[in-house]
């Protein structure tokens, strides 16, 4: 099977220096989990030092596209993917270090014609020409979906966490350089200044809603207002408690 | 010389308001004020009147200058209670879609927040559309104008439903069109995107008329730019709207035709999560122990047997009875939670601040001033050491009358 595995420039969560992106690193691993496929990194950029560090973590190719810095990777990308056809593309869930908005994998498999499926923590091939992709969902909930190849998947960081680093494996490992594509990035001009965190919004009280609402709101959240039952008989107490939670319905069986 | 002023004449003015009839002379100055075209005064009785808060037994003033001009009546507020006002937009001026995840036809907080922003959106003149999957009753008092079915195929199936989602938003002529950034709802949106070839202003953090923000390079930059069409919005960065009921009036009365898609995607299941291991700020429900159980192995039982994810206060994982993992509060984890179910818990302010975003919680205390007590919806003022076994025998009695 030939999975390709697409590298973004990524910048340190922590100390901002250019690294691999850790959900990539974690795709990485997950495509070793379907056996022993022919495995490629594939890099559009101005620089590979970054994403270099990942032929350590199992990788033991990379292709590079060199482009310009202002250049859109995605072109250089799709034409790249659709000469050497791999059956399974594996992308992070979003970059961590550019645009961030984590629309190139959608963008590219709109543009290969291929179904993408997003979120996986773990692959386990299906047969001929399928694999299963495990989704993670929120409340640690899991979908398993089996899709036909070859197809986009991006990985979550809730899969398992990546290869550790092998220094021989990083030398072994070999970078192939092309030269990319250039193309123009579309899109208005977006105003840009240094990130400002921002209050999260909780609706206490409802917005606009008089003082004596807001004031009744913040006292009603602790006190619940409901009921109370002083001294029942054990058995009694486990049968309203199983009835009140099957009402809110957490009980689920 | 200049022309002679005219001078009033308070006698004949006083005269003129002279009450007929009364053998003294009696004089109805108050209409006098209101038809002389004299300097305006302040009438601070009835200003008084008008911020008096209605339905408490105390006096209260409400100094906010909200509440407008009405003057107090009794009845009042019991008629608009009877009959919330129907906000109806007739013809709006553009649309504003928004896409709920909705899970079972049932907003998330999530949602609500996206139509809430939509709404600020939609503030001069436009209505908001909800692009719904399955019909849903709150849609309406959460802040919808208008609803339109997209109806996916069968199954898990977001090709055809974000195909549908996007010939929704292209041939509606669609303003801005709002997706939550949740697992489905950022999935969907990014889909939508591709399928327009546009621009998603993904994870939006701040929203308002004139400008969206969003973090980039690794939240270094912040983003801004005036709305663009397509926006997905991060849980917690907007108000859910709180005014009167909407009309959630459909669009159309038949829902978008489905597009036929590859169907690439040959089978899916949802495993559900297994409570035992799920991480407790994602769990749905959590029981806890405190200090009031002794019980361990009982409680671990009663977890398991309920499907709930176990956790504890502080006390018990300062004792080694529960992994640090488990304790739930300021110093440990704070609850996604649904429910939260207590057990001999006292609740002391850094173990509430661990469920202030729990919906439900229910407590067992043997001290019925015990702050958690005041914090449940059902409180069982009773010993946790026999509840748990209670518990434990109503539980095996239902599955062996169920199986
Ligand atoms: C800086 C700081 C951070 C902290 N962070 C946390 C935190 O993150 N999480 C946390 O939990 N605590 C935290 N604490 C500790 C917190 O203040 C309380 O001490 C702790 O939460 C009390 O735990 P408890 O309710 O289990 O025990 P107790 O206060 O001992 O309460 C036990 C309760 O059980 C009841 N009870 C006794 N016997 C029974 C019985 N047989 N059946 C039923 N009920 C019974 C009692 O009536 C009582 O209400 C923190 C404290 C500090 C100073």
């Amino acid at each position: 099977m030939k999975v390709t595995v697409l590298l973004s420039a990524g910048l340190h969560p922590v100390s901002g220096r250019p690294c691999p992106a850790a959900v990539e690193l974690q795709a990485i691993r997950l495509a070793h989990t379907l056996g022993t496929p022919e495995l490629t990194g594939l890099h559009a950029g101005p620089a590979a030092d970054a994403v270099r560090d990942a032929l350590g973590q199992g990788l033991p190719r990379l292709l590079w596209l060199e482009t310009a810095v202002e250049d859109d990777p995605l072109a250089g990308l799709v034409a790249a993917l659709a000469t050497d056809r791999p059956d399974l593309i594996l992308a992070g869930r979003q970059a961590q270090g550019a645009d961030d908005s984590g629309l190139l994998p959608y963008a590219l498999a709109k543009a290969l014609g291929l179904p993408i499926i997003a979120d996986a923590v773990a692959i386990e091939p299906a047969g001929e020409g399928a694999v299963h992709v495990v989704q993670a969902l929120p409340r640690g909930a899991r979908r398993r979906v089996t899709v036909r190849l070859p197809a986009v998947v991006t990985v979550h960081p809730a899969a398992p966490t990546a290869l550790p680093f092998a220094f021989a494996a990083a030398r072994r490992g070999t970078v192939e350089r092309r030269a990319g594509q250039a193309a123009l990035r579309s899109g208005a001009a977006i105003d840009e200044r240094p990130y400002r965190k921002r209050p999260k919004l909780i609706a206490k009280a409802a917005a606009g809603a008089s003082a004596a609402d807001r004031l009744k709101a913040a006292t009603e959240s602790a006190a619940g207002g409901g009921r109370l039952l002083v001294d029942p008989a054990p058995d009694e107490a486990a049968r309203e408690i199983i009835a009140h939670l099957r009402e809110l319905g957490v009980l689920r069986r | 010389m200049s022309t002679m002023r005219l001078r009033r004449d308070p006698r004949t003015e006083r005269a003129a308001h002279r009450i007929d009839g009364t053998a003294r002379p009696r004089f109805d100055l108050a209409a006098a004020a209101e038809t002389t075209g004299g300097r305006l005064r302040r009438n601070p009785r009835a200003e008084v009147e008008r911020m008096l808060v209605a339905g408490t037994s105390r006096r209260r003033l409400d100094r906010s200058q909200r509440s407008v001009s009405t003057p107090l009546h009794i009845a009042a507020p019991a008629e608009t209670a009877a009959a919330p006002r129907l906000i109806v937009i007739e013809e709006p001026a553009f649309l504003v879609a928004v896409v709920p995840d909705a899970p079972g036809g049932r907003l998330t907080p999530h949602d609500r927040q996206m139509i809430g922003a939509a709404r600020l959106l939609a503030e001069k003149g436009g209505a908001v559309l909800a692009l719904l999957a399955e019909p849903c009753e709150e849609i309406g008092p959460a802040g919808a104008d208008r609803v339109l079915l997209v109806e996916a195929s069968t199954g898990y199936d977001p090709e055809g439903r974000s195909a549908s989602i996007a010939m929704a938003v292209d041939g509606l002529g669609v303003r801005h069109a709002l997706f939550p950034e949740s697992v489905d709802g950022g999935d969907i949106a990014r889909r939508v995107a591709a399928d327009l070839g546009e621009a998603l202003f993904a994870g939006a953090e701040s929203i308002a008329a004139n400008a969206v923000t969003r973090a980039s390079r690794g939240r270094r930059v912040e983003q801004r730019r005036a709305p663009p069409r397509l926006i997905s919005l991060a849980a917690d960065a907007a108000l859910p709207y709180a005014g009167a009921p909407r009309e959630a009036r459909a669009l159309q009365d038949d829902p978008m035709p489905t597009v036929p898609t590859r169907r690439a995607i040959l089978a899916a299941e949802i495993i559900p999560a297994d409570p035992a291991r799920v991480p407790l700020g994602e769990a749905g429900f959590v029981v806890s122990a405190g200090n009031g159980v002794t019980d361990f192995d009982g409680f671990r039982a009663v977890a398991a047997a309920l499907g709930a994810t176990p956790g504890a206060s502080r006390v018990v994982c300062d004792a080694g009875l529960m992994p640090r993992a488990a304790q739930v509060g300021a110093s440990g984890t704070v609850l996604e939670a649904t429910c939260y179910f207590a057990l001999g818990i006292a609740g002391a302010p850094q173990h509430l601040q661990g469920i202030a975003r729990c919906e439900h919680v229910v407590a067992v205390n043997t001290d019925l001033h015990a702050a958690m007590i005041e914090r449940a919806g059902l409180a069982i003022v009773a010993d946790a050491q026999k509840v748990m076994p209670a518990l434990l025998a109503a539980l095996e009695c239902e599955t062996e009358t169920t199986a």
